[in-house]
């Protein structure tokens, strides 16, 4: 049974000294309630309370760190099987295989255009986020040379993968401590790889050949030598197949409590598909359901965008909608002349006003107010959206400047703004658009 | 039932099977019994014999067991001593009467006598052979499925099948003209000694066919079974029956096709007859004759047989009589009208409701600074309301000069079958609303504080007092129609008058007002739930009970249940609260059983009354957020207006992301701000006195409503020893300020 | 000692409608063939815990005049039997749909607004030139769905065509021609478990046979909602699964009518450069969208670009091997 917040309260110092990052101890207990902070970030708290507490507040997923400095990433620490329980918490890391067999510059060139890669959507940045880097060519000296060449043309962290336990080593060596994942232990050489990740402080990676108990096997094993972070791949690479063995693993950390199973989990998403197409399946899949790092082969802006903004939308806290920015945006190329449309910054209520105007082909401006990311009705009710807020942000954009009129169309649900935007307007005529998006493009038409 | 009904239908029943098996053994004789029966451009055989009794009749031999069928069905008249209630054997009597009319019809339909002869008739859209000198014959099914369509999807009310003669020609032509302009069908059929409505509106010109939906069928009573055949017809295309799923299609037809009968003029034994057979399918019949009624309800879902003589109906001319006739039949059937365009001079919709009306385009204004206005909406006997009567008692506002005052009243006068007392108010704070929606019109207020301005571009284009009544009507029929069935609007500027309605409406808020404190949790069987927010909270429900109002401040349970009533698939359900588990806490075993479900396994149990053990969940529109402060032994409270920072170390917005989303976590509670007030708030946990701090904001818009709160907890001065954001935004400064003030929660049982 | 690791499965209480669409000439239509969704036991593709006894469909977009507002890549793709409802419907059939989605648009691309009788000739002339079942959609303006989507319903008399969309305004309608002319609906709602559920419900109080209700529970493209109709989609799922029988319809998604319509997937010029290849990226934009969509929950899904009907035949086809 897990602790209420209350009952956490209880166990720590009660000197809400903000030390753990929380403005007090009561509301640090409520996050570790909701399995969302880790105890280890009290200083204070006692070891009996730590005895008491640890069961209920660990995560059951445990969270890796990847990589150092500012590329470093996060996976695991997820509390549900769906998104619309709570939220996803940490994106998987998307990385690009290389291999030490490949042309020394055809790589360079791949892990630059990787390296540099970013993109803008809803003000965030979205980039890949490692290298994987196969021992292909089965030499140790050939590798730590490839991995050492890479480490020189970037910043981004590392997935070192070999079977061969001297081949991680040189390559280890070569790489300093940056925390490369290690992939993979296997039952073959899981003795040496648990040696060289614990006396490396690195994370570890383990494959099963054979389904999910070798994979329990192996991670009980590896726990006993000592080995804490660990990275799991259940070793199918089969579309349909992948996809229970995660979903089985995500119920077996959340439902079965199975810390054993309780790490995050890596997939390759070029293993599963042998065309790019197949790949891009592959990878939707697993940002859907449930990898903490997804391998893949190929690499293409016109495929990097749809993926990435696809993470992005998955991982959006469904209770904390991401809000785009205020301002005055265009569509289709307006002119002075033409209309000028007045929303909510909720980005839902903006895709489906953009996605309205953009597909209209009428050329057109929209002015997205401050209204805490809310839509326009709740916003409106919470008094977020009101003329005070619409007049402020047509004053804060210069919305008039852009124009050759003084003509604001509100959202339909809030008509009953018009009177008040008058008053904070004064010059400006107000009309009243239709409630919904879909019917902008009709409306403007007859404007 | 009535015997006298009884006694004639029964008796008509028996002429007309008689008058069938004498029809029978000719057809038979004449035409063989292979002979082919059916109507033409029609599926389902014989619609009513196959609705009735599962027989797919397709030849002449096949109505032979059709007639041993109505003879199953007769009984003899009861006799003078018998007192026993008739209405099973009446309403045999009456399927029996409808099965041997359809026979009949068939029959003439194999000797080519069908559809019958009607010369002069011309009619526009018809399934006869020809378009002149025809009576309909049966709908074709390509016009069933068209009409079937509009009925099924409400665009047309329903039909109504009269049958005889209406008093005169001008009656016939009005009541034909009130049906078709609340786009009801309408069937023609009967005669009364030999003429017939279908003559009448023939002298008086009144187009015909399927183009005016006015389809005339025969002269005679028996053609009256076509539009029995249609209903069945309806029942079987739209909803899903076979033949002789009588049941379902009865009670499809109760439920669903609103359609009645108008006897006009004398009801003879076969009309009788043929109205008992209505009356199986839930259609009520209305008769301009002096004939029994039968009142109580039962087979239809209001009375089934109403008489209105058409002499004694109030209005001086027939077209007054018609309106009120055809009304009333509406009424009986519970036709529910929709009226999609309000009619005033001026622009309508919501896009106008936040329009202002300034001083200096204003023509006229009803309250405010220098004129009295109020408005004032009850419920009253569904005969003491003429649907649509708006009136203006006083003087209008011509004489008023420019830019001036009147006082005003507005009384709406409403009746319904599903009305009730407490659903006033709640109907009553749509005024605002709805009047807001004209073009140039101002509303501020409500109850003896409304202030409504009228602009001069308004009544330029001629708006004027009555045209309130007309929004008013028009809004309360289309958006609460499911429990206002008519509504009247007195505008009421006489002075006198004005005065005198203005009391009452006053004792009827002090009642209110009153009714409102009184009613108690335990008074009520069952809360009302509230899903609204499911789609950002998916796992929240709020329980809404009279003494603890929805957590955003918006639905108290009076909102809910009258919701109920016009949306019974929506957000706001009943919950029969049960068995109480711990009364004092607020936990019913209804209640817990219901959030389960709804909450989809995420909480399984709730208290009404506590913020420590189970607190309900929050879905994020809270007025206000409660958090336990653990040193002071209490909780605070900040309202949704305070953007400070709290004792708790976090703004109201920090917080929100704590306490909404529909999760379970005790010490933390969202709720409207009226809650505070409630005799149940927080009562497990020690009700207000725990209270240690509070956003000054809900002090000062609460001031006389936490007073009162205050003294009801046995400690007047409670209010001013809870500290707010002015004087304390740590726990420690709380505490400091609690110590000075004195405040009760400090000698309290520990809290945790 | 080995570990032995028990499989985790739910025991679901419920499952999905099956619903058919299309009727054979035996069945009072004419198509050449019927096809069925719907009847999981479980979420999708999991197999190890249940049964998905269909396999999702793809079906194909065609409108009824020639969409002059489709991206360049789309148009592009098809050719000139955009032109010709009847040869493009003939072209997806041929492509690989297993539907026909025929959207009628309001007026052609010169603004001449479309009437009864012209989306009753259209549907006849798409009824002939393709075997497959058939989803109609309106231009989606209420009254005028109502209009012309009774007009074809009339003109395809139990042919079992799928009408839509039938939403919160207009069901009752929709709902009486599905009843006088043996068809389906798509009920539509927006992206909203409870509103979904409430329309179902006032859709089987009509007398319509759940069997005969599909559901659309709003599609958001990537980038423009995706994220809303997912869980939307994973919640409706999970609670057909538990037992809310109000929720068991199998579920469409238009994909492509909302993957194609952003500037993501229309435009190749004033774009940044890290959006890379135009057609690559709308034909992405689309894989993806219907991907993430059959995962939670889709059984249908409409499709515009016949390079996206192959991978998904094939995504689907892999994930239902097992």
């Amino acid at each position: 049974m897990a602790l209420s917040g209350l009952q956490i309260y209880k166990l720590l110092p009660k000197t809400n000294c903000k030390d753990c990052g929380y403005p007090t101890c009561l509301a640090f207990a409520m996050k570790l309630a909701a399995k969302q902070a880790s105890l280890d970030d009290c200083p204070h708290v006692s070891a009996e309370a730590k005895e008491a507490l640890s069961a209920a507040s660990a995560p059951p997923i445990r969270l890796v760190k990847v990589g150092t400095g500012a590329r470093e990433f996060q996976v695991g620490n997820e509390t549900v099987m769906f998104r619309h329980e709570k939220t996803f918490f940490h994106h998987p890391g998307l990385a690009l295989r290389v291999k030490d067999t490949e042309d020394a510059g055809a790589v360079a060139e791949k892990v630059k255009m990787v390296n540099d890669y970013s993109v803008e959507r809803v003000g965030i940045e979205m980039t890949f986020n490692a290298i994987a880097i196969e021992n292909a060519s089965g030499d140790p000296g050939t590798y730590a040379d490839a991995v050492k060449a890479v480490r020189s043309q970037t910043a981004l962290p590392f997935v070192l993968m070999s079977d061969d336990v001297d081949a991680l080593k040189a390559a280890l060596d070569v790489e300093g401590d940056h925390k490369p994942v290690l992939y993979a232990a296997t039952v073959d050489n899981w003795e040496a790889m648990a040696g060289l990740a614990k006396g490396k402080q690195v994370s570890l990676a383990v494959r099963s050949q054979d389904g999910l108990d070798e994979l329990a096997d192996l991670a009980t094993k590896l726990g006993d030598a000592g080995v804490e972070a660990l990275v799991l791949d259940p070793g199918s690479r089969d579309l349909g197949e992948s996809l229970a063995q995660v979903t089985q693993l995500r119920r077996l950390a959340l439902k079965k409590n199975l810390r054993l199973l309780g790490h995050p989990i890596i997939a390759f998403a070029g293993e599963v598909a042998d065309t790019e197409e197949g790949e891009i399946v592959a990878t939707t899949q697993f940002i859907a359901k449930y990898a903490g790092i997804i391998v893949m082969d190929r690499f293409d802006p016109a495929v990097a965008y749809p993926l990435l903004t696809l993470r992005l939308n998955i991982y959006t806290d469904p209770q904390k909608p991401i809000s785009v920015d205020p301002g005055i945006y265009d569509f289709n190329n307006p002119t002075a002349d033409s209309p000028l449309m007045t929303t909510t910054n909720f980005s839902l209520t903006y895709f489906s006003v953009a996605g309205e105007l953009d597909g209209s082909g009428i050329p057109s401006w929209l002015l997205i107010c401050d209204a805490e990311g809310m839509s326009v009705l709740t916003a409106w009710a919470a008094g977020k959206f009101d003329a005070e807020t619409i007049a402020k942000a047509v004053k804060t954009f210069n919305a008039g400047d852009k124009l050759s009129h003084k003509k604001i169309i509100l959202p339909g649900h809030v008509a009953v703004l018009s009177g008040e935007l008058e008053e904070e307007l004064p010059g400006w005529e107000i009309l009243v658009g239709p409630r919904e998006a879909v019917d902008l493009p009709a409306y403007l038409k007859q404007l | 039932m009535s015997r006298y009904i009884a006694t004639r239908a029964l008796r008509g029943a028996n002429l007309i099977v008689k008058e069938f098996d004498a029809q029978l053994q000719k057809a038979l004789a004449e035409l063989g019994p292979d002979k082919e029966v059916q109507f033409t451009n029609t599926a389902y055989y014989l619609p009513t014999i196959l609705g009735y009794t599962g027989m797919s009749v397709e030849t002449i031999g096949g109505l032979k067991p059709v007639l041993d069928h109505c003879r199953g069905l007769l009984h003899s008249p009861p006799e003078n001593r018998t007192w026993l209630p008739y209405l099973g054997e009446t309403l045999d009597a009456g399927v029996a009467t409808l099965l041997a009319e359809e026979g009949i019809m068939a029959i003439r339909f194999a000797n080519g006598q069908e559809p019958q002869r009607m010369p002069g008739l011309e009619l526009t859209g018809t399934s006869a052979p020809s378009d002149t000198g025809y009576m309909n014959g049966p709908i074709d099914d390509i016009q069933l499925r068209s009409w079937g369509i509009q009925l099924v999807d409400g665009r047309m009310p329903g039909f109504a099948a009269i049958i005889g003669k209406a008093k005169t020609n001008e009656a016939a032509v009005e009541i034909v003209r009130q049906l078709q302009r609340r786009n009801i069908l309408i069937f023609l059929s009967g005669n009364v000694n030999g003429r017939s409505i279908i003559h009448q509106l023939m002298e008086e010109g009144v187009e015909m066919g399927y183009d005016t939906y006015i389809v005339p069928f025969g002269l005679d009573t028996i053609s009256t079974v076509y539009p029995m055949g249609f209903a069945t017809r309806s029942a079987l295309t739209f909803g899903g029956m076979k033949g002789g799923q009588t049941r379902e299609i009865l009670l499809y037809n109760k439920y669903r096709v609103f359609a009645f009968a108008l006897a006009l003029g004398e009801v003879d034994d076969l009309k009788y007859a043929t109205a008992a057979g209505a009356i199986t399918y839930g259609f009520p019949v209305i008769a301009d004759t002096v004939i029994p009624e039968i009142r109580p309800t039962g087979i239809t879902q209001y009375e089934h047989v109403i008489s209105m003589p058409w002499d004694d109906i109030e209005g001086q001319t027939d077209a007054e009589k018609a309106a009120r006739f055809v009304q009333q039949a509406i009424e009986v059937r519970g036709v529910k009208i929709k009226i999609t365009e309000v009619p005033v001079p001026v622009p309508y919709g919501s896009a106008f409701e936040g329009e202002r009306v300034r001083k200096a385009d204003m023509r006229v204004e009803f309250g405010g600074k220098y004129s009295r206005c109020f408005e004032y909406l009850r419920m009253v006997g569904l005969d003491d309301v003429e649907d649509h009567k708006i009136e203006v008692i006083g003087p209008g506002f011509e004489d008023v000069e420019e830019g001036g005052a009147i006082d005003l009243g507005i009384l709406v006068e409403v009746a319904g079958r599903k009305m009730q007392e407490d659903f006033e108010p709640v109907l009553e704070r749509q005024i605002h609303y709805f009047i807001n929606g004209a073009s140039g019109i101002q509303h501020i207020g409500q109850r003896d504080i409304a202030w409504i301005r009228i602009s001069k571009g308004a009544t330029d284009k001629g708006f004027d007092l009555k045209h309130f009544g007309e929004i008013l009507y028009a809004r309360f029929h289309g958006d609460f129609g499911a429990i206002v069935d008519k509504v009247q609007v007195k505008l009421i500027t006489e002075p006198e008058l004005h005065a005198e309605w203005l009391e009452k409406a006053r004792t009827a808020f002090d009642y209110r007002n009153q009714r409102l404190a009184e009613m108690t949790d335990e008074a009520v069987g069952e809360f009302y739930s509230c899903t609204l927010c499911q789609s950002f909270a998916p796992d929240h429900i709020c329980v809404v009970s009279p003494e603890r109002l929805g957590l955003c401040g918006a639905y108290n349970w009076l909102d809910c249940k009258a919701s109920f009533q016009i949306n019974p698939t929506g957000p706001n359900q009943p919950i029969p609260k049960g068995n109480a588990i711990d009364a004092w806490t607020g936990v019913f075993d209804n209640v817990n059983e219901f959030v389960q479900q709804g909450s989809h396994g995420a909480v399984d149990t709730v208290t009404m009354y506590s913020i420590m053990e189970y607190p309900m969940t929050s879905c994020g529109c809270f007025e206000c957020i409660m958090m336990i402060l653990p040193m002071c032994n209490g909780f605070m409270i900040v309202s949704r207006e305070d953007p400070s920072m709290t004792p708790a170390g976090m703004t109201f917005s920090t917080l929100a992301g704590m306490a909404g989303g529909g999760l379970q976590t005790p010490g933390v509670l969202g709720i409207g701000k009226y809650f505070i007030i409630s005799n149940k708030f927080i009562r497990a946990d020690g009700g207000l006195k725990r209270i240690v701090w509070m956003s000054s904001f809900l002090k000062e818009t609460m001031a006389e409503e936490l007073k009162e709160a205050a003294i009801r907890a046995g400690d007047p001065d409670l209010i001013d020893k809870i500290a707010d954001e002015r004087v304390a935004t740590t726990e420690d400064e709380v505490l400091a300020f609690l110590e000075e003030s004195g405040h009760p929660a400090l000698t309290m049982e520990p809290l945790m | 000692m080995p570990v032995t690791v028990e499989i985790p499965k739910e025991r679901w209480t419920g499952s999905i409608r099956e619903v058919t669409l299309g009727a054979t000439a035996e069945q009072g239509g004419t198509r050449a063939k019927t096809v069925t969704v719907g009847g999981e036991t479980t979420l999708p593709f999991l197999h190890f815990e249940g049964e998905m006894p269909h396999t999702p469909i793809v079906g194909i977009e065609v409108q009824d005049s020639y969409p002059a507002d489709w991206s360049p890549v789309l148009l592009a793709a098809w050719g000139d039997v955009l032109n010709d409802p009847a040869a493009w419907a003939k072209k997806a059939e041929e492509i690989g749909a297993d539907v026909i989605m025929l959207k009628v648009r309001g007026a052609d691309a010169d603004g001449n607004a479309t009437s009864p009788e012209q989306a009753a000739a259209v549907i006849q002339s798409v009824l002939q030139a393709t075997g497959l079942p058939i989803i109609v959609r309106g231009p989606g303006q209420a009254e005028l769905d109502n209009k012309l989507l009774v007009a074809v319903a009339e003109a395809a008399p139990g042919e079992r065509l799928a009408l839509g969309l039938c939403e919160d305004k207009n069901y009752r309608t929709i709902v009486a021609a599905a009843l006088a002319h043996d068809h389906l609906v798509v009920a539509s709602s927006p992206i909203d478990v409870n509103l979904a559920k409430q329309l179902n419900i006032l859709i089987s109080d009509m007398r319509l046979p759940l069997e005969r209700v599909l559901m659309d529970p709003t599609t958001g493209a990537l980038g423009y909602g995706i994220e809303y109709s997912y869980s939307v989609m994973e919640r409706l799922r999970v609670a057909a699964l538990t037992g809310d029988g109000m929720t068991q319809q199998p579920m469409v998604c238009f994909v492509g009518e909302e993957s194609w319509r952003q500037k993501e997937s229309r435009t190749a010029e004033g774009v940044p450069a890290e959006w890379g290849d135009i057609e690559k990226r709308g034909i992405t934009w689309e894989i993806a969208t219907a991907t993430a969509l059959l995962e939670s929950g889709a059984d249908i899904v409409v499709l515009r670009h016949p390079e996206t009907v192959d991978v998904v035949h094939e995504t689907i086809s892999k994930l239902m091997a097992h």
